[in-house]
């Protein structure tokens, strides 16, 4: 299934989970305790969150939050 | 007598002052969590400094808000697998809890099917609350929905799980069992139950963005208390004339959502999540003493004597050569996957085993990660890209070197990264640039961890995909088991076979 993290498609097998997700994006290794991972609207995952196709996922930290930005810079 | 009545007097007007409920009205409460997992102790989540969770902590919270008003205590799916706290029990402890927290009903997520279909008729048996699962045709014991009265209103709670389970999960755990998609078997229940229920509500595992499809799709679901996304639904979210709760997941938060009912309509709506925390004194201590009196079970099962080991085995230099222990690990991978090569990153392995009595714990700590095990379709020039980046930072002992099993390959330091591999063999021949060869590996290489890109690539290039009576048929992925973690899969093999003692074969060799 193909997902997106931070709008950047990620393929994967079915069963694999926001953390595979993460790992494919080459974003796991540098994950940090300010790091949060939301949904399309707006709610937080957890890590082993289940995925479907077309999953959209973004990563942010709470620096982004605070200063409102929409999208990732990680 | 006129004491009695001056107190009567005082009771109605402070319920009048301090209570927004108007005559007529009810109050209920849904109290919810989803994606338990076993994690029954409060731990630090994966990038966090602080401890969450905890479900003594959870059940001390869930008895207090009971007692303020009718309440029903739902659990929506993937209770039993994941923590070791649940996985070496196959789930018993965690339906002792759930039975003494007094669970109302659960709905079976794709997790409660790991442990093959024994093991669930077991758990169904011993819960001592209705499983549910309306679109799962197969399974015995188990109910479509139930219908609770609470404070006069009959609330209906219809049960539905994802129809992908098959695709995630060893075949074996669900052959002959049948899973439809929830959005066609819902509509006939839901006339069903519309009779006798003032409020419908869906106690899903399927996924928060499914349950809006099916929130936009299906009519008259009042509620879906939701699960298998591990979702933070901090308030609830409305679709249509649905809302949409889901409690995060691992216990860390409990979903409370109140509901004030006017002849059968609902009137308000009060949704939010109470994170756990691990306050010391907050605990229901009957619920801490079985969550401890499993954890010293654990403790004991570590010490468990599994098999020996006939010679040291060498995790300490994986990430730079073949080892013994490389070799037994991606050999117990290739046979389970039947497949004729198997590729890990040497840095999945921790630690060594020296020669002696092997011990469950020792598994845990050569492999602390829960990884499982799927294998793909590669073509040999994908397996010579996989083996050029595994070899590509030898110098600096990266944990990408690779171990292997059912091939051998030689590479040179002195060539430049992408051109060091040589003389790549499977089942002793030299492989084919363009024929295509079952390698099983673990999911975090599968998904592109440590930099290895060619699994994702041969997924990318998967055009057919489909699962007939559960057996997952695609032309790229041939196996893909996500129920059993890779150490539980070494375990089993040692205490089977009791004496291990691989040795270094020359499967891979350095030249100059």
């Amino acid at each position: 299934m193909k997902v997106y993290v931070n709008d950047r498609p990620v393929v994967l097998t079915h069963g694999m989970t926001v953390r595979h997700a993460l790992i494919g994006a080459d974003i796991m290794s540098r994950f940090d305790s300010s790091w949060r991972v939301y949904d399309e609207w707006g709610n937080e995952m957890g890590l082993d969150g289940a995925l479907s196709e077309g999953s959209r996922i973004y990563v942010r930290s709470e620096d982004d939050l605070q200063n409102g930005y929409g999208d990732s810079r990680l | 007598m006129k004491q009695f009545t001056f107190l009567l007097l005082l009771l109605c007007l402070f319920t009048c002052l301090y209570s927004d409920v108007s005559a007529g009205q009810t109050e209920i409460r849904i109290l919810y969590i989803n994606d338990f997992h076993g994690f029954a102790e409060p731990y630090k989540p994966f990038g966090s400094d602080n401890f969450l969770g905890g479900i003594a902590y959870l059940a001390e919270l869930v008895e207090k808000l009971r007692s303020e008003k009718p309440s029903v205590l739902l659990a929506a799916g993937d209770m039993i697998q994941g923590n070791d706290w649940a996985n070496l029990f196959q789930g018993d402890s965690v339906i002792a809890i759930m039975n003494a927290m007094r669970f109302d009903c659960m709905v079976l997520g794709n997790h409660e099917f790991d442990f093959g279909q024994e093991v669930l008729k077991k758990m169904i048996t011993e819960a001592r609350f209705p499983v549910l699962g309306a679109n799962v045709e197969g399974v015995e014991n188990i109910k479509p929905y139930i219908v609770k009265q609470l404070n006069g209103v009959n609330v209906a709670i219809i049960g539905v799980l994802t129809d992908e389970t098959p695709v995630s999960t060893h075949p074996k755990n669900v052959s002959g069992i049948l899973f439809l998609p929830p959005a066609e078997v819902l509509p006939n229940y839901i006339a069903e139950v519309r009779d006798k229920a003032d409020l419908i509500v869906v106690l899903s595992h399927i996924g928060y963005s499914s349950d809006r499809i099916l929130a936009g799709k299906v009519p008259r679901i009042d509620i879906i208390v939701g699960g298998h996304s591990h979702t933070k639904l901090a308030q609830p979210a409305k679709v249509e004339n649905t809302l949409i709760v889901q409690a995060w997941e691992h216990a860390k938060a409990l979903g409370v959502l109140d509901i004030t009912l006017d002849e059968g309509r609902i009137v308000k709506v009060d949704g939010h999540l109470e994170e756990i925390r691990p306050v010391e004194g907050s605990e229901k201590q009957d619920i801490a003493l079985t969550v401890k009196e499993y954890r010293q079970k654990i403790n004991a099962v570590m010490q468990e004597k599994i098999g020996q080991a006939g010679t040291d085995l060498d995790g300490e230099n994986v990430r730079k050569r073949e080892t013994n222990l490389g070799n037994f690990i991606t050999d117990v991978i290739r046979h389970t996957a039947g497949s004729d090569a198997a590729i890990i990153n040497g840095g999945g392995i921790r630690t060594s085993i020296r020669k002696g009595d092997i011990l469950t714990g020792n598994v845990y700590s050569v492999l602390p990660f829960d990884n499982y095990i799927l294998s793909l379709r590669l073509k040999g020039k994908q397996i010579r890209e996989t083996l050029e980046h595994g070899v590509s930072a030898v110098e600096e002992g990266a944990g990408r070197f690779p171990q292997v099993s059912g091939l051998t390959f030689a590479y040179s330091l002195s060539a430049p990264v992408g051109a060091r591999i040589r003389d790549i063999a499977i089942g002793g021949k030299p492989i084919e640039p363009d024929r295509e060869y079952t390698v099983a590996t673990n999911d975090f290489l599968a998904a592109g961890g440590d930099g290895y890109k060619a699994f994702g690539d041969a997924l990318r290039e998967s055009s057919v995909f489909s699962v007939t009576g559960g057996v997952i048929i695609s032309d790229r992925i041939v196996y893909n088991d996500n129920s059993r973690w890779l150490r539980d899969i070494i375990i089993a093999y040692i205490r089977e076979h009791q004496m291990i003692a691989p040795s270094v074969e020359k499967r891979i060799v350095e030249v100059p």
